[in-house]
Order: C-alpha cells, then structure tokens, then sequence
C-alpha cells in the first residue's frame, strides 16, 4: 500500500499554531515587499480568491481583512524535518516531494490496516508537531495523491484495491498525471472530459489523439500506476517547483518564491547528507516554453543563501520574456562530503 | 580609404583581432573589425565591449582612412588567399579586395559607427617587462574564480601597482595566489586595478618579449589598455571592491616543511586518484622527518604516501581539497617547496623554499574541516 502525506496550508498552519490568535482569520504568509506575492493562503482566505503565488496587493484587494505573515523558513524546516521523522517511523521508505509532502510505501497491507496507519501519523502529526496532515491511501502512487488532495484539509481517503479505476472514473481529466493545459484543451475539444471516458479508448483513438504517450496516460486513467517509492539514495538532482494559478510578470514577483524553493532544497540536501556543485533554474513560460539557467559553484554546498544566490542568478540570467507559470530551483552534481572546505574571507 | 598590404600579414592581423567577435552579438556593427590605415601601417580591431583586440601590419597607404567588414567573411577570405599581394579598398558601405585574379566585395558598415576607445588617459600607467608579467600571470589567474554567481570581482585578477612594485592577486575565496613583481620605473601613483581573467590571458599569449606599456584610459577609468609589439590588448575594468587579501596572510606560522616540489607533486597526483571526485581530500600528517599523505574513498580504496622532509615546529595532521594543492604546486617556480602552518583550521602557505622567488610568489590555501 502507498500512503500520500501533505500538511494542510503548511505555511499558513505554522502561523497559526505559533500565533493562536490567528485561528479562523483568513491569513497569507508572503514577503514584506512591495511585491510581494503569497506563497500559501489559510483556508479561511481561499474563498476570498486568495491563492498562493497571487501578487499581495491583488490578494489585499479580494480580501480586504487579509492578515499577511512573513515567512520563517526555519521553524517550516524544523517543521517539516519533525513530520518527516514521524512518516519514517510508520512506512518502509520514504520519498519526499517538498517541505510538507511524501509518499510512503506502507509495504504489504491491507487497505483498514493501511488507513490505520494514516490515522496514527495523523494523531501523532497533530499532538507533536501541532498540524494538520491530509493523507490518500492506494494501491499506487497517483491515487493515493489524488485521494489526500480530495480529503483536504485534514482528510483521510482510502482506495479499496482493484476501484482504482472505478474512483477515477468521473473526475476531471486535468486531476491525472502527465495531463497539463494544453492536453486538456484537446481533450475536452473530444467532448472527454472525465478520466472514465480517457480509460475507454482503445489503441488507435488514444495513439491519434496523445500520439506516443497516449498508452502510457490511458493506463494512468484506468488506476494503473507502477512507480515506487523511492528513498532517492541515487538522486542525480533534487529539485523544488511550483505552477502558479496565474502567471507572474516581473522577477521581483518570483525571487520569494525562488527563496523558499532554496530553503527547502537545503534542507533536503542536508537531511540525505549531500552538497551540490550546481544549481540551476527551469522556468516555463506562458506559451509553454521551457527557460533553463544553471551555473556551478567551486565548492559543493547545501547552504540556503548560497542555493538562493545561485538560483536567483540564474534566474536574472534567463530574463523571462513572457509571463512566467511555472518556476522550478533545481541542485545537481551532488556529492556525500565528509568535510568542508573552510573559507578565507568568511 | 585604400592601401596594398601582403595578404599573409594583413590575414594573421584580421585573425588575430577577430577571435574577440562574438558571433551572437546583437549589435550588428561587434560583427565587424575596423581597419585603420594610417601613415603606413593599418591596424585591425575588434571587440565585443568587454575586450577589444588589435592588430596591426605594414602597408603601402595610398589613402589614408576607415573600413569595417564583417569578421567571419573577412576572415574566411584572407585565410585562403596565397602569398601575395591584397588591394583594398574600403568606404562607407563596401569593401573591395583584390589578390592575383580574384575580385571580391564584401558590405560594410560606416567605420564612424564603431564603438571608439574612450577618450582621454588617466595618470595611472606602468611599464614592466613582457616576460616578467607573463611567468607572474601564469602563476595567478588559475586561483581566480569562476562561478559567476558569486559576482565578477572574484573572477578577475588584481592588480596593485605601489612605488616599483607591482602586485597580482587571484583568489576564489578558498585559495589564494600573490605574486610581486618589479616595474621597469617607479609609477607615479598607487592604484588597484581588477582585470578580467580573459583579457589577461590574451596578453599573456601575445606578450612574448620586450615591454608592456599599459594605460588606464577614459574619462571613467575603467579601460585599460596593454601595449606590446604591435598589438593592443584593452579591457573593461571589474569595477567593484577587492577583498582585504592581505588580511588573511598570516603574519605568522610555527610549523613548517620542506619538501621536493616533484615528489609532493607526484605523490599528491597519484592520492588525488583514490580521493576521487572533486571534493576529494587528501590529509596530510607531519611527524618527524617525514610527510604522509593519505586519501580514501568508499568505492576506491585507501591510499598512502610517505616522502622525506625537513620539518621544524610540532607534528600536524592536515586536510586539504587534493585537486586544489595539485593545482598550486603545479605554479610554484621552485624544485623545492615550503609549505607553512598554524593549525588544521588555520590557513597554510605554499611557497618556493629556495631561489629569488622565495619571497615574490605565495599562496595561501584553506583546510578542510572534518
């Protein structure tokens, strides 16, 4: 079984569990800048519109009582290091994806044994740690991912093994995998709409309309899903990405959010005990054009500042010409060090 | 304007220069070299703005004037020319060129659109000897840095100019190299220059022998131009503050050793194999009259080496990045070295232990910590 972990509005939930007098407000973490854009949105926010990666001002105007909190990316790293710790203890290997969320492989189990399991982590999540953690359990990656974000917040949503498909079948076909805009307007351009009907073509329909891909999609849509866990003890690159709701315009907007994808690759290096000698920035833009920009460093390293130096660098360098969707920060060329080198200057 | 050159001389002069045009330039005009000709020679230049390169040889003017013509075309001609003799003639908007029976004309672009040298020339200008400044370049630049993200300053080379003596300095921040040198005279004042990496190495391999003559030029004074035979080397200042290198040179140092330049070289190189990849470390424990050298590595294996020194001060055990000390020793112009230490956390330096280099060429390289 395969158990999807993700904390619920992590940033925001830090917040308020630091700070009780900001229970039930509609609340954004985001920098202090004029530019500011929100970086996670409270529950009580979002029906106001507010989304992460919306500028602040546009934010402030949607939801005039907004309460704006700036981030503190060390108590989120201690955070995330606690829950981690905790997923450890309850699966055989664990795959982190960012700061709030993973996937655990629960090994053989049964479906009751394995909701069992995430009510523990739940508890355990909430008394420790203090938030709240939603959690999908499935046969497979994709469901388990699928049903945590459907119990949110706080959910807990269990797939009975061989209804993966039949608990697809009339969600969105966006909701799967490898499914971005673009083949979604095809898709829907088909009158398909729901995963059910993607499931039902056969050889020829899928092949004529997601060429060679097609298969591999279809078998996603029909709950078939053969990745594993894995602890990444081999990682050639670790990297951190975010899609925005709506594009962003000007760097100023993007160097935050490149910040916090540092912060938390820093900590991942640093909990697999690894340093990287490159860092580089993938960004895609609103035509769906691909920019990528990486450069090296003399010394490996798994510092913060050095990774968001780095990052925003390669970032200035790519110079966006168009509206930005999505930005990724991304470390390679990593390397087990048992020691530092010592600067001169510093 | 117009003149009659040898082909051969005008092609290594248009060659020379053209290595400096960027191909992806945006500014139509950077594609281009100019050709000067003037009161019989005629000089050849390009630059991308950062660098600029120019060349001259010996002609037969019967116009003097200015034409620019695309490089790569330029280039791609007069590489396959004989040795013969080149007719050319240049305006505004053509240049024609003609070899034997061969007839060409090529567009070009009006010469007073090329970007101009700056104007005007500070008093900051020194003279040293060609040979001396290359050996000091060569023993420097290779400890400047290149990551790009830390900014430029670092990856340039400093250059200090005080009294008869002038100072180069690269460092990536882990390692440093200083090297001093005299000036032919005196300057008349002090200064501190940081030169880019590229533009030095361009003056390294033109400057073969004689003197370089070298100005700081512009109303900014952020140009500074390399004179040598018949070539100009003008680079782009980093602008920008130098760290306090002279800071982390310790004044002091209890423990030292001797060793032979070759053998610490050749042992090193061979551990650097087990240490493995870059950040391989090497430790270095000093005791007695000897030096052990030991790397290891999980996949690789264990390595050990043991070389006779002469040794005063308390016994040490040291780690280091092999691929840095490899690197240093590979500079120092002596066939032995000293190598000087406080502590395994303090800064150590390498140096000539013998000849007049002894007190000119130093490097300082940090540990690593365990």
């Amino acid at each position: 079984m395969i158990l999807h972990a993700d904390l619920d509005a992590f940033y925001a939930a830090v917040a308020v569990r630091d700070d009780p007098g900001l229970r039930g407000v509609p609340l954004a973490v985001a920098g202090s800048s004029r530019r500011a854009v929100v970086l996670t949105a409270s529950y009580e926010a979002r029906p106001f519109g507010v989304r992460s990666a919306m500028p602040l001002y546009q934010a402030r105007a949607r939801c005039p009582k907004l309460v704006v909190v700036t981030p503190d990316f060390t108590r989120y790293r201690e955070a995330s290091s606690a829950v981690f710790a905790i997923l450890r203890s309850h699966a055989q290997a664990v795959q982190g994806l960012s700061l709030d969320e993973a996937f655990c492989d629960l090994g053989e189990l049964g479906l009751e044994d394995g909701l069992e399991r995430g009510r523990r982590i739940k508890t355990a999540v909430r008394e420790t740690v203090g938030l709240s953690i939603s959690i999908g359990v499935a046969a497979n990656k994709m469901v388990a991912k699928i049903a945590s974000d459907e119990g949110k917040p706080d959910g807990l949503v269990g797939v009975p093994v061989g209804e993966e498909a039949a608990y697809l079948a009339d969600k969105p076909v966006a909701r799967l995998w490898g499914i971005g805009p673009k083949t979604q307007v095809r898709l829907n351009a088909r009158g398909i709409e729901r995963i059910g009907q993607l499931a039902q073509l056969d050889d020829e329909q899928i092949y004529r309309l997601l060429g060679r891909f097609g298969r591999e999609l279809r078998e996603l849509a029909r709950g078939i899903d053969g990745r594993t866990v894995s602890e990444d003890d081999d990682v050639r690159s670790i990297s951190s990405e975010e899609t925005f709701e709506h594009d962003i315009v000007t760097i100023d907007e993007l160097l935050p959010i490149v910040r916090t994808q540092a912060g938390e690759l820093a900590q991942r290096l640093h909990d697999r005990g690894l340093r990287a000698y490159t860092v580089g920035v993938k960004v895609k833009l609103s035509d769906f054009s691909v920019v990528g920009r990486q450069t090296s460093l003399a010394q490996p390293t798994d510092d913060l500042r050095v990774i968001n130096a780095a990052a925003s660098f390669c970032l200035r360098r790519a110079a966006p010409s168009k509206p930005v969707r999505l930005i990724g920060v991304r470390v390679a060329s990593l390397v087990a060090l048992q020691a530092r080198q010592i600067g001169l200057f510093s | 304007m117009k003149f009659r050159g040898n082909a051969k001389e005008v092609a290594s002069a248009v060659a020379a220069a053209s290595k400096v045009v960027n191909a992806h330039t945006t500014m139509p005009i950077l594609g281009n070299v100019l050709l000067t000709a003037r009161q019989g020679r005629v000089s050849v230049r390009a630059t991308d703005l950062e660098l600029t390169l120019e060349n001259a040889f010996n002609a037969e003017i019967s116009e003097e004037g200015q034409c620019t013509v695309p490089a790569r075309l330029f280039s791609g001609y007069l590489a396959n020319l004989p040795a013969a003799t080149l007719e050319m003639t240049g305006t505004a908007s053509r240049a024609t060129l003609k070899c034997e029976r061969s007839n060409y004309e090529f567009f070009a672009l009006p010469a007073e659109e090329y970007p101009p040298l700056p104007e005007g020339t500070s008093s900051q200008e020194f003279r040293v000897d060609a040979k001396a400044f290359r050996d000091a370049a060569n023993a420097v630049t290779f400890a400047a840095s290149s990551e790009e993200a830390r900014g430029p300053v670092l990856m340039g080379t400093l250059l200090e100019l005080e009294g008869a003596s002038l100072t180069m300095v690269a460092t990536d921040g882990y390692r440093l190299a200083r090297y001093q040198l005299a000036l032919t005279e005196p300057v008349k004042d002090a200064g501190r220059l940081i030169v880019p990496a590229r533009a030095l190495g361009e003056v390294v391999r033109v400057a073969s022998a004689g003197t370089i003559e070298a100005k700081v030029l512009g109303g900014q004074a952020n140009q500074l131009v390399f004179n040598t035979g018949d070539v100009k080397v003008i680079a782009r200042l980093i602008d920008g503050q130098y760290p306090n290198y002279q800071q982390v040179i310790p004044k002091e140092f209890d423990k030292r050793v001797i060793a032979s330049t070759e053998k610490l070289l050749a042992s090193l190189r061979r551990a650097e194999v087990v240490a493995g990849d870059r950040a391989s470390m090497v430790k270095l424990a000093m005791d007695g009259t000897s030096l052990v050298i030991t790397a290891s590595s999980d996949t690789a294996g264990t390595a050990y080496e043991e070389i006779d020194v002469e040794r005063t001060g308390d016994p040490l055990t040291i780690a280091f990045n092999a691929r840095y000390l490899v690197e240093i020793l590979n500079h120092v112009g002596s066939d032995t070295v000293a190598m000087s230490f406080q502590g395994a956390l303090n800064p150590g330096a390498i140096r000539p232990a013998t000849g007049e280099l002894a007190e000119r060429q130093l490097y300082i390289l940090m540990p690593l910590r365990q």
